[in-house]
């Protein structure tokens, strides 16, 4: 019966939305929209398409719906219009409230706050790294070992047992990188990985994503670090300042515009000296000085 | 890198579809209760937009504003008949209706207020055994009356038509003193507010307390919004309600340790920025014809109300 349903409603989908959906596509959105206090708009009329094991950056200036959007593809904010698609099946406020299809889609979709602080709220970093698989009803020897697997590739052994408001800025990262690892989603959604972090960190952020793609994982992130973009090789879409869809393609084609990322906001006029003489060009902190 | 990914990370999910769950979830209570957080920036969004828009009262100086209201809590509180309390509020509703408020909404809080604190709390005291008089609703009839130290119980125990009276001037005083102060407070921004306050002489200490105070409410209310988002975002299931108070009691401790630190970086911050005890504001303006006009017409209309 079960079956016949899924088959029933695959051809539907097929129907209205066409082959890329059902096939491809982990994450479809189509049209989505929200508002916050239903005043201020953050996201409008965006439609997207993920693959599986892609690398996906969202791009666009401070404001520009970024972190919505994540927050959307995670069903955490229900959108105001659009549909939004995972693996095929719609996810809304209403979806998600049948417990087969929680469980479905919380084990599958990881989530990376930007703000590391208010995803530690555990007694202590294990707490933390065992909350997840516990709440997916995995067994507590196989959390316990999934946990300490976790801290030895984030090197965050030696903080187990120390809660979180003594970590620093780059132990609270990995925290909550490991606390989403622990429940083995399908895709990693990232909100600013690397926003406030030594260099050293960032690059431990990056070979841990380039390893965890290697490994199947998705991954979709929000960012306006665009030499990350640069670094990851990634699809991109850019966000305007009017949180709506520019363009998405290609980091290599999408960075390259320096027109398009001047109108997003993402690179800027720079003046500066060259012995006496005063000199303006586009500047970025991942572009090279074009002189 | 690529070797140490645990072995667990590689495990595919075994079905790329799901089982319905048998029946839906309910809304858990911490969920109802983060709505209500949440409201509290709505609130405070919409307090903001409609102290800043162009409408009449909208448009006069904060200063003449909370003299106003001190004014006419004055007046409230020296009134002794309800006919004259009804016309007071009378007077409001139009200043509101003016103002282009949500009349509804304000009112509703007005009321809810006005009948905690004014009515229910005040009923008590319409009974003979405190407010002697004519007794006018019966309740209890006793076969004999009681003597205790210097409190007599009598044999009646009803509603007398003072005690009703005295109750219904109370609510009627605290209705209208809320009316007034919403409706200052929803015509009037936070900033102006405190400026008012200032140049009126109110404490420097008061005026930080209250600002600081205004502020933290937000952070608070977005901080505990976001800590549930995250939680919600590794919840898998429904949460039980005793679950749900092991949470809510983790996460007051640790906000409170998060409050504190909070509070040791603002005040390093003011320190770095040259606080020494003094708020220091810019651009208080001159009064205005409009200001003057308004102070005059409300006084007397004040007065009025004092007379009648």
């Amino acid at each position: 019966m079960t079956g016949l349903r899924a088959l029933s409603f695959l051809l539907l989908e097929f129907y209205f939305y066409g082959f890329e959906v059902i096939v491809k596509d982990i994450i479809c959105l189509k049209g989505i929209s929200y508002s916050y206090y239903d005043k201020f708009p953050a996201v409008c009329d965006i439609s997207l398409s993920i693959g599986e094991g892609e690398r996906f950056a969202i791009i666009g200036a401070n404001g520009s719906g970024k972190s919505t959007l994540l927050q959307i593809m995670n069903g955490l904010i229900g959108q105001s219009s659009g549909k939004y698609f995972f693996r095929g099946n719609e996810v809304s406020e209403k979806t998600l409230k049948d417990k087969g299809f929680l469980r479905f889609f919380r084990e599958r979709v990881g989530y990376v706050f930007q703000d590391s602080d208010v995803q530690l709220f555990c007694p202590t970093v294990l707490d933390e790294l065992l909350y997840g698989p516990l709440q997916l009803g995995i067994e507590e020897k196989e959390a316990l070992d999934r946990a300490f697997e976790v801290m030895q590739i984030l090197n965050i052994e030696n903080l187990k047992d120390r809660p979180s408001t003594m970590l620093s800025g780059g132990e609270k990262k990995r925290v909550t990188i490991g606390s989403v690892l622990t429940m083995n989603p399908e895709i990693l959604l990232l909100d600013e990985p690397t926003n406030g972090l030594d260099p050293r960190t960032q690059v431990f952020l990056v070979e841990l994503m380039l390893a965890l793609n290697d490994a199947g994982k998705t991954l979709v992130m929000a960012t306006h670090d665009l030499s990350l973009v640069d670094e990851l090789h990634m699809q991109v879409a850019l966000l305007s300042e009017e949180h709506k869809m520019v363009k998405i393609g290609p980091s290599d084609e999408i960075l390259k515009d320096e027109d398009l990322l001047l109108s997003a906001n993402l690179i800027h006029e720079h003046v500066h000296y060259h012995g006496e003489e005063i000199h303006k060009h586009r500047h970025s902190h991942f572009l090279f000085h074009k002189h | 890198m690529k070797n140490k990914v645990p072995l667990f990370l590689l495990e595919r999910p075994s079905s790329d579809s799901f089982i319905p769950g048998k029946g839906g979830l309910k809304i858990s209570f911490i969920e109802k209760g983060i709505h209500h957080l949440a409201d509290v920036i709505k609130t405070g969004y919409i307090q903001w937009e409609t102290a800043s828009s162009d409408n009449f009262f909208q448009k006069i100086d904060a200063r003449v504003k909370i003299l106003f209201l001190l004014f006419y809590i004055i007046i409230v509180s020296l009134k002794k008949n309800i006919p004259s309390e009804v016309l007071i509020g009378a007077f409001v509703f139009v200043l509101t209706f003016l103002s282009r408020l949500e009349i509804f909404n304000l009112y509703k809080r007005v009321l809810f207020f006005a009948f905690i604190f004014g009515f229910l709390i005040a009923l008590p005291s319409a009974l003979n055994v405190i407010t002697k008089g004519e007794i006018i609703l019966p309740l209890l009839h006793l076969s004999k009356p009681y003597r205790f130290w210097i409190y007599q119980i009598p044999e009646e125990i009803g509603l007398t038509r003072e005690g009703v009276y005295g109750v219904l001037m109370l609510t009627s005083r605290v209705m209208n003193s809320l009316a007034l102060s919403f409706f200052v407070l929803y015509t009037t921004p936070f900033t102006e507010i405190i400026k008012a306050l200032k140049v009126l002489k109110v404490p420097d200490s008061f005026l930080m307390i209250v600002t600081l105070s205004y502020k933290y409410v937000f952070i608070f209310a977005k901080t505990i919004e976001d800590m549930h988002l995250a939680m919600k975002s590794r919840l898998a299931g429904k949460v039980s309600n005793a679950e749900g108070r092991r949470w809510i009691a983790g996460r007051l401790a640790l906000m409170f340790k998060k409050s504190q630190q909070r509070c040791e970086e603002i005040f390093k911050a003011m320190l770095g920025r040259g606080f020494s005890n003094n708020i220091k504001f810019y651009g208080v303006k001159k009064l205005q014809t409009r200001d003057w006009v308004a102070s005059a017409v409300f006084f007397i209309v004040g007065v009025l109300f004092l007379w009648i």
